[in-house]
């Protein structure tokens, strides 16, 4: 009977001191990692963009990691990164799926990535819901972060909105090419230049539309849109829309569309509806599978940049952009795309903002987001530094355009920046085939 | 551009896409009339084939109009093996299984065309690229030419084949009454064999004519295509194979008029509008018979 009391008084004694020991933060809350969830398009169409931001993701949490990670002043101590992937599947059903398990069952601190405004918008919902801070380093749309029918406060845009291309775009327009065709062919300077558009029917397609025309109506432009036609995602057979196109007699073409599309346009347009115009693409298109897809076709037409493969503006960030272009090649074998990009300044802003915390609490994560300065990395950013606007919480980048050259030796058109005069590297070229449109 | 101009620009591109149709749809139409299986792998068949003749042309710079007979044959052993190991299992066993076996094999060939060729998309130029020829007043790459010429010689093969050959002929016996056919003598399960590896090799060249025509493809180019097919094979009528040439020069001139005088957001809904009123005023679609 003195055994059994004494066993019971043990077995008592070592629970309570169980419960007291798991009292105690230090050993039980304490993390071993900082869990940063990874949203991106690892299969279907959309898959070559979503493994080049996870290949970047992982090229910025190895360089952090390989630093002891980021000091949390909650634990002091410096916690390793751990990325979490989360394969949205290119769809909208795949992105609600990945980013529940990401929340729910992975337990992320952060999240960051989302590519294609359509995916991202549909399970914008859930990080809404769940308060978790989210870091949008592919989709371009700004409703991700402009709609009013779900709490956006946690999330945060690190990647240029279609309303920055289109109007960067429409500048690049009515400041360069309008002056060069009027003087080549002695139009009058009040001459309205003629602007087709073709956009893809998506968020991101409509927002380059809008751009462009708030930007003419707004800033008073001598710019008229003569013709305008969308088409479904995933196109691949636009000789009738560029036929259609044509008929309305363009000086130029702005093409708010994807890169494989684009790929096919353009020889499209240039072979078998022999449209000799200037073609304008947004930024998305710069990518290396880009360049080899257009082949000649697509020499003297625009991209509107702000990371590419082939090229830096001079400055700050040209040693960066190149010392990351080589990481990236070095261990994947291939050139990061400007997904990539923002998606490798996306795990430092995540690294950063932790760290600034002090604490991997996730509302005290998404202030230290509000408040982030930090210099620029291997973009160009408006004022030099990373940080979040207050109304819509968007980052500022400083944009670029490039005029496409053919480049014999190595087979493919390589880009030259052109616009703006602060980090050009020669001038616009209109080209001998070149045709003006009229009325 | 004149409006003339304009009408026949548009014209030319519905026939030229209709050429790719009509090779998917034919073949398709053929594996239904003598199996009665409902493929929706079949899309995948010209993502193959479009690889196929990628690969060689990368390797050997052969011009790749040679290539399609490659592609072809390729796709002929393929379509053997995928009829004798998927399909002959579950003949008869009910058309859900049929569903959820192609569904299957949809997964299976484009995760293994990624594995192969990676998911990038890829293009190639053929040799033609930079050569026009003026027809009346429209100026026409010469591969289009080439596409709609070279579509009428495999589809007249084809005919010839049906009509004139043996085998040709017992695989329509198979086709207009199974049991029938069985009957007098045909092995039945080897017109299926051959029916759905010449379906196959059709699919192939159409995959063939789509990356000649400098289109983009990855390995999941073939879902849209195949369900056009699907469309084209209603529309004509099942197990018409002029239906199916008919029907995929309609969607084709369709899908393009519509997206010259309504915009490219309603070239496919054109198509799917049309097929709708055929087949409230035509169950049958507008070559099929009852009971087919």
């Amino acid at each position: 009977m003195r055994y059994a009391v004494l066993f019971i008084a043990c077995v008592i004694g070592a629970i309570l001191f169980a419960g007291c020991t798991q009292q105690t933060p230090s050993q039980t809350t304490q993390p071993e990692e900082i869990k940063i969830g990874v949203i991106v398009s690892m299969t279907g169409p959309a898959s070559n963009v979503g493994k080049n931001m996870w290949q970047s993701a992982v090229v910025a949490a190895d360089e952090i990691n390989a630093d002891g990670g980021v000091f949390i002043k909650e634990y002091n101590k410096k916690i390793p990164i751990r990325l979490i992937q989360g394969d949205d599947e290119s769809t909208q059903q795949g992105g609600q799926k990945a980013v529940t398990k990401l929340i729910t069952d992975d337990k992320v601190d952060i999240l960051v990535g989302g590519y294609s405004s359509a995916v991202t918008s549909t399970y914008e919902q859930i990080v809404a819901d769940h308060k978790v801070p989210f870091i949008v380093t592919g989709a371009s749309s700004p409703i991700i972060t402009h709609r009013t029918d779900i709490d956006t406060s946690y999330i945060f845009h690190h990647c240029p909105t279609t309303d920055s291309y289109g109007q960067y775009t429409t500048w690049f327009i009515d400041q360069v090419i309008r002056p060069a065709i009027n003087a080549k062919f002695g139009f009058p300077d009040d001459r309205n230049l003629r602007v087709a558009i073709i956009y893809q029917d998506s968020p991101f397609g409509k927002g380059g539309l809008s751009a462009m025309n708030n930007t003419i109506t707004n800033d008073k432009l001598k710019m008229e849109i003569v013709g305008q036609q969308s088409y479904k995602m995933g196109e691949s057979d636009f000789r009738t829309v560029l036929t259609s196109i044509k008929a309305t007699n363009p000086d130029v073409v702005y093409a708010v569309v994807f890169p494989n599309e684009m790929a096919q346009m353009l020889p499209q347009a240039r072979r078998d509806v022999q449209m000799d115009t200037i073609f304008l693409v947004p930024e998305n298109n710069d990518a290396p599978e880009y360049y080899k897809g257009i082949g000649n076709y697509g020499e003297y037409s625009i991209i509107e940049s702000r990371f590419s493969p082939y090229t830096a503006p001079k400055g700050p960030i040209a040693d960066a952009a190149m010392a990351f272009k080589n990481k990236f090649k070095d261990k994947w074998g291939a050139f990061p795309d400007m997904m990539g990009a923002s998606t490798y300044e996306g795990i430092y802003i995540a690294a950063k903002v932790s760290e600034n915390a002090g604490t991997l609490n996730k509302d005290a994560i998404r202030q230290a987001l509000g408040t982030l300065s930090m210099p620029q990395m291997v973009e160009a950013m408006s004022d030099g530094t990373i940080s979040f606007s207050k109304d819509f919480r968007e980052s500022r980048f400083d944009l670029y355009m490039e005029q496409l050259i053919w480049d014999p030796t190595v087979n493919e058109c390589r880009p030259v920046i052109v616009w703006p005069d602060a980090l050009k590297d020669t001038s616009f070229v209109l080209p001998d085939w070149y045709k003006p449109g009229s009325a | 551009m004149g409006e003339l101009e304009i009408f026949l620009q548009i014209l030319f591109w519905g026939l030229y896409a209709g050429c790719i149709y009509i090779l998917l749809a034919t073949g398709l139409n053929l594996i239904f009339g003598v199996m009665k299986i409902v493929n929706f792998a079949h899309g995948e068949f010209l993502m193959v084939g479009a690889y196929v003749t990628a690969t060689v042309f990368a390797l050997t710079g052969l011009n790749p109009y040679v290539i399609i007979l490659f592609s072809m044959v390729v796709l002929v052993a393929i379509g053997a093996a995928v009829e004798r190991f998927c399909f002959r299992p579950i003949l008869g066993t009910g058309k859900l299984n049929e569903i959820f076996l192609s569904l299957g094999l949809i997964y299976l060939f484009q995760n293994l065309a990624a594995l192969i060729w990676t998911d990038k998309w890829q293009s190639i130029q053929s040799p033609y690229a930079s050569i026009s020829i003026p027809i009346g007043p429209l100026n026409v790459p010469l591969d289009y030419i080439i596409i709609i010429v070279v579509t009428a010689i495999i589809l007249a093969g084809l005919h010839l084949f049906l009509k004139r050959s043996r085998t040709g002929r017992a695989m329509r016996a198979t086709s207009q009454n199974r049991k029938g056919a069985m009957l007098v003598g045909i092995d039945v399960e080897r017109m299926d064999v051959f029916s759905f590896s010449i379906g196959c090799a059709l699919a192939a060249a159409a995959g063939t004519l789509w990356v000649v025509s400098g289109q983009v493809f990855n390995p999941y180019m073939g879902s849209i295509p195949a369900v056009k097919a699907f469309a084209i094979i209603i529309l004509g009528g099942l197990g018409s194979i002029p239906g199916a040439i008919i029907g995929g020069l309609i969607y084709g001139v369709a899908e393009n008029g519509a997206a010259f005088l309504l915009g490219g957001m309603w070239k496919d809904a054109v198509s799917f509008i049309i097929l709708i009123v055929v087949l409230v005023v035509r169950p049958t679609g507008l070559f099929g018979e009852s009971g087919e």
